[in-house]
């Protein structure tokens, strides 16, 4: 009996502390704020590298803002949140990039060596699939002027010991590439630095788009080159250079949303909301918010409320 | 998507070569093997030994488990990102093998153990009791009456260490390692299927194959195959 009392007690409090723990959670997590919910559920998915869940964020405070109970899940790759009945269907929206989305469908398809539908221009790259996005009951809402290509990237002593500042410089030499794993073939990637730039790529490493895997294999000098993209805010911390793609392999890659298109034909407000944000992002300002939150460390939601209060978006 | 599966594992191209399956899988069988020996090395003789003395098997069985707890790419991670063993290449085992034979040796153990501490720990106390009646010194007893009558479960528990740790050996993938894994890894990253599901097939494969010829040697290797039969049909009489 002396015993239950004290337990009794640890239990009660333990309880109250619990419900004040959640209490206080939602009033900050935006996807069951106060002002969320009165215009349904929106869930929201993409690949979990920074720069996504940074705009991810923006995409689900900005229509938490609207009136909509917006969650995101992030994932690895485009073939989980793009399996069957995902999205479209559970999941109604996705930010996406131009050339990824449209080379993804156009290889589902047309198989995996099917003719490129993506060239250097974002709104020819999107009508070219229209007829994709069509049959997959996505639609595509304006892209952004804020552009992640794929970018490669060398050591600051690498690029000065062989005098480059572009991939042209690199042509004849032999490189080990720290890549993401589908580089291999990719018009973009293996194929052409091969085939364009003439770089011989003796081994590739699946390490990663742009992790610090991938960094750090360059930085120990087991890999020369690594990916990355033109949106890199942490590069120049770590004593890493990009090469300029002089003669342009990389296809349009600009930020897009891409949603269910029976959800956008219900919610017109949403649509437009997200247009505004694509309107209000360039390249420049994308880098300094990937700084932010790769450098800096500052969470990705901070900086993504930051930028919308700022543009006036929220 | 099978029959891609299937036109990948018939192609002979996709079998050789220094990406191809086969010295991948050769690869996987001996980073397997490796990772099973030393965990047999660390954790068999103290799991025998603390199985002779009945006791500190709680403490064995719950640190190896903690083998169990952590998840082995959780583990993996970990040492590729330290600066020792780290992603340094180790001969055959290539790239980050050092890190890789760690992490599944520490998978293994768990098995190994629990078994081989429960299996000595288990034995019929009469036999026991008899041995040191016959005036056998602990070790005789351990190796001539406990050894013997344990040798099943021990061999059980390294027959489920080795099929566990060829099948998750595949995580090293994921840190550009040794292995199968880059097979699968590979294919859904390049929206290959076929591949992807050949690579899986293939590990699924091999794993019973594992699985039959470690049964297989089991058997031969019980020292009381011979003797269980017997005693089997007289116990029905007797009771």
């Amino acid at each position: 009996m002396k015993a239950t009392r004290p337990l009794a007690t640890l239990l009660a409090v333990g309880t109250v502390l619990l419900a004040a723990a959640c209490g206080s959670d939602d009033g900050s997590t935006s996807s069951s704020g106060s002002e969320g919910g009165d215009k349904g559920k929106v869930s929201i998915s993409g690949q979990s590298f920074p720069e996504a869940t940074l705009v991810a964020s923006m995409y689900e405070q900005l229509l938490d803002a609207q009136g909509y109970d917006a969650s995101t899940t992030l994932v690895d790759t485009r073939d989980v949140y793009m399996a069957d009945g995902q999205f479209p269907g559970s999941i109604q929206v996705v930010p996406e990039y131009v050339g990824g989305i449209v080379d993804y469908l156009n290889a589902k398809a047309n198989g995996p060596d099917a003719a490129s539908l993506t060239t250097n221009d974002p709104a020819a790259s999107l009508s070219a699939a229209q007829s994709l996005f069509d049959d997959a009951g996505i639609t595509m809402l304006d892209p952004s002027a804020a552009t992640d290509q794929n970018a490669f990237f060398v050591t600051q002593d690498y690029a000065d010991a062989n005098n480059a500042s572009t991939l042209s410089d690199l042509s004849g030499k032999s490189v080990v590439l720290a890549a993401a794993p589908d580089c291999a073939g990719r018009a973009d990637c293996e194929k052409g630095l091969t085939d364009v730039y003439g770089i011989t790529i003796t081994k590739i490493l699946p390490l990663g788009f742009a992790s610090d895997q991938t960094y750090q294999s360059v930085l120990k000098d087991e890999s020369q080159l690594g990916l990355t993209s033109t949106t890199d805010g942490t590069l120049a911390d770590q004593g890493l250079v990009l090469l300029a793609d002089d003669q342009g392999i990389q296809p349009a890659q600009n930020l897009v949303p891409a949603v269910d298109t029976s959800w956008a034909q219900d919610n017109p407000d949403a649509v437009d909301a997200l247009n505004k944000l694509m309107a209000a992002l360039d390249t420049e300002k994308l880098t300094e918010l990937n700084g932010r939150v790769s450098v800096d460390r500052e969470d990705p939601a901070t900086v993504a409320k930051d930028f919308l209060t700022e543009a006036g978006l929220i | 998507m099978l029959g891609d599966a299937l036109a990948y594992l018939l192609d002979g191209s996709n079998w050789v070569g220094d990406q191809g399956l086969l010295p991948l899988l050769l690869q996987q069988l001996l980073i397997t093997v490796t990772a099973l020996a030393i965990a047999l090395a660390l954790g068999l003789p103290l799991a025998l030994w603390l199985g002779h003395l009945g006791r500190g098997g709680f403490l064995a069985v719950n640190v190896s488990n903690v083998g169990r707890a952590i998840p082995t790419f959780a583990l993996l991670a970990l040492l590729v990102t330290a600066s020792w063993p780290g992603t340094s290449y180790l001969g055959p085992y290539g790239r980050a093998g050092l890190a890789t034979l760690l992490a599944l040796a520490a998978f293994a153990l768990p098995p190994i153990i629990t078994n081989a501490y429960t299996a000595v720990r288990e034995v019929a106390p009469d036999a026991k009791e008899a041995a040191r009646g016959m005036g056998m010194s602990g070790w005789q007893q351990f190796l001539r009456v406990e050894l013997p009558l344990a040798m099943p479960l021990i061999a059980t528990g390294i027959r489920l260490a080795l099929v566990q740790v060829w099948a998750t050996a595949t995580l090293a993938a994921l840190v550009a390692g040794p292995g199968l894994g880059r097979i699968i890894t590979d294919g859904f990253a390049n929206t290959d299927y076929g591949k992807g599901i050949a690579g899986a097939v293939v590990v699924a494969l091999v794993a019973l194959v594992l699985e039959l010829v470690a049964a297989a040697v089991q058997r031969m290797a019980d020292p009381m195959r011979a003797a269980v039969r017997p005693t089997a049909t007289v116990l029905p009489a007797t009771s």
